[in-house]
């Protein structure tokens, strides 16, 4: 089914570029490969993120829609279930292998992260330190996070 | 970190760790299905197992004769039942049911909406599943048609191969298992202990990776195997005591087949009887091959396959050459007689005389027999046949020794090699119908033979 996943691919993308989730938007990084699709998604307005414009890169594996696909904020973002380094990686839920589902589309994941910024899931974290201060402290967890998106996500 | 021993990890480390085991896929190898193995190899794999399993093991060749491994990837029971249902389909040979079924599947749509599939999704999968029916269907030979299953299994097995082609397969067969769940709320909820039906189907039919379990196997037996006539039966090779392993069937209400599967904690293999491996013998031509029962008399006179240098093997009773061109010797004629196996000219000879032999009884009320056009063998044999089904009591057909007496009574046959003379054909030996016992005449010895005779007058 590789033609198929391609297919699929593309159903997907007109679909999502048609008619986005909203706060997003979606393009290819190269017009010629429909693996790497771009993302930009404005902080939802009820968290803390509120304001910022973020960037993601939304990967789609060649065994795909039998392989998650992988999502990066190429945006630095502090939340607790976006790896804090260079891949900025956000790989929890329907995005992982093991709890992914073939019928899942990308427009369903695209609102999965977007409702993740709204609602993080401190006790699937990668980034521990943070999820603890997300639990704790709440006050301080949005502080830092609302000076993140002045710092690296303001418009670009 | 001068101490000996090291600080208990901190939070990040553990959150670090977590995401690095979160990430682990096992690698794991080998084809998605594999070749068919003798079982013994099993046996051989848990030589030295403990004790429980190497009884279990040692028990299951007896069984089962072969196996064939599937790739422990997380999908490996789903793939084990839908590649043994393809085999099931091509082993039963039946196109119009492969189509059939393909009508069947398509008539699901019913419940996949009904669980909430939407139908563009599911149609991808949908038609992978369609696709290789399909192909199977075109791929089984017409049932007279030589050797069958064998591009149909090769076809099969190449698609279970293919990544994608068995994905979209298995992505199928999941969506149409939870949808059936979902769609029978209330025969599988009890088994769910406590949990929500769709959750379970979420989590645990679903997923892609996610192995099946004992409700999803009972769910795909529902809506895939029980309808298709397909029975299954799953033995349990696990730690639990006893000699055997624990089995556990599901049967179809008429069912036509039964696939097998192995079942080790966490993993499935495809299992095989012996009758299920063997290819069904489809060799008509061979088995009702002219065999020249009782004709030796003739191969002195009639050598039709004198052409292909085989002249001699007529020299040994019992031995025929099955000719390629038998369609025309018996194919036509309509008679299973073994008589009108006999090369044309042959039957010439044998029906010159066909009344005398066995006058009909109603021959007093038709013409008389010499107006039997006896050039033509169909028509000639036709009124035998009839008195001898009158005349005869038996199951047996007329032979031909019955139809033509000079056969019967005619001189017996002069044998000049060794293998005639030791053979039944010859008088002196003990299963001739003329037996006649060679008689030890002591005087033709002691003309022979001095010496012996000496020795023996000596005593």
């Amino acid at each position: 089914m590789a033609a198929g996943g391609h297919k699929r691919i593309v159903k997907e993308l007109s679909e999502v570029t048609g008619d986005p989730p909203a706060g997003t938007k979606v393009r290819l990084v190269d017009e010629s490969d429909v693996h790497i699709w771009e993302i930009l998604m404005d902080g939802p307005e009820q968290s803390p993120y509120s304001g910022g414009h973020f960037k993601l890169l939304l990967t789609l594996p060649k065994e795909y829609p039998f392989k998650p696909p992988v999502l990066n904020f190429q945006t630095k973002i502090y939340h607790p279930n976006v790896s804090n380094d260079d891949k900025g990686s956000m790989c929890l839920g329907m995005l992982r292998s093991d709890e992914w589902k073939p019928p899942n589309k990308l427009s369903a994941v695209l609102n999965y992260a977007r409702n993740l910024l709204i609602e993080p899931n401190p006790d699937d974290a990668v980034e521990g330190g943070i999820a603890e201060q997300y639990k704790s402290d709440r006050r301080g967890f949005e502080k830092t996070a609302k000076e993140w998106v002045k710092k690296y996500a303001g418009k670009s | 970190m001068t101490t000996g021993y090291a600080p208990p990890p901190s939070e990040e480390e553990l959150a670090y760790l977590q995401k690095l085991s979160n990430e682990y896929e096992p690698e794991v190898t080998g084809p998605l299905v594999g070749e068919l193995q003798p079982s013994t190899n099993i046996t051989t794999e848990y030589a030295r197992a403990d004790p429980v399993y190497i009884k279990k093991t040692e028990a299951l060749p007896h069984k089962y004769s072969n196996y064939r491994a599937c790739r422990g990837d997380g999908n490996c029971g789903w793939r084990a039942i839908a590649f043994a249902y393809f085999e099931a389909l091509a082993r039963n040979g039946d196109k119009t049911k492969v189509h059939a079924e393909v009508t069947r599947l398509k008539s699901f749509q019913n419940i996949l909406d009904a669980a909430g599939f939407p139908s563009e999704v599911c149609e991808d999968f949908a038609e992978e599943l369609y696709d290789l029916l399909r192909k199977t269907a075109v791929a089984i030979p017409p049932p007279d048609n030589g050797n069958p299953a064998t591009d149909v299994k090769a076809l099969v097995f190449e698609a279970f191969n293919d990544e994608s082609t068995q994905a979209g397969i298995i992505t199928f067969l999941r969506i149409l298992t939870s949808a059936w769940i979902k769609t029978h709320i209330d025969n599988y909820s009890p088994f769910l202990m406590g949990e929500d039906v769709f959750t379970y189907c979420g989590r645990a039919i679903e997923p892609f990776r996610h192995e099946i379990e004992n409700v999803g196997i009972n769910a795909l037996f529902e809506v895939l195997l029980k309808p298709a006539g397909f029975s299954l039966e799953i033995p349990y090779l696990d730690r639990t005591p006893g000699d055997e392993v624990n089995m556990y069937t599901f049967n179809a209400e008429y069912p036509i087949t039964t696939i097998r599967l192995l079942y080790r904690p966490g993993h499935y293999d495809i299992l095989y009887k012996i009758e299920d491996v063997q290819q069904p013998v489809h060799t008509p031509h061979s088995i009702s091959a002219p065999v020249y029962i009782g004709s030796f008399p003739h191969h002195t006179q009639d050598h039709t396959n004198g052409a292909r240098g085989l002249d001699y093997l007529h020299m040994i009773p019992g031995v025929t050459l099955v000719d390629d061109i038998s369609p025309y010797s018996y194919g036509d004629s309509g008679f299973p007689s073994p008589i009108s196996t006999h090369p044309p000219a042959m039957q010439q000879s044998l029906s010159v005389h066909p009344i005398p032999a066995h006058p009909a009884p109603a021959s007093a009320y038709a013409p008389p027999p010499l107006q039997i056009p006896t050039h033509s063998l169909g028509v000639a044999r036709l009124p035998i046949q009839a008195s001898q089904s009158q005349a005869r009591t038996g199951p047996f057909r007329p032979s031909i020794w019955e139809l033509e007496p000079s056969v019967a009574s005619g001189p017996p046959p002069q044998f000049t090699t060794s293998i005639f003379r030791n053979s039944h054909y010859n008088t002196a030996h003990f299963l001739n119908p003329d037996f006649e016992p060679e008689q030890w005449s002591p005087d033709a010895e002691y003309v022979t033979s001095n010496n012996s005779g000496r020795r023996r007058n000596g005593h």
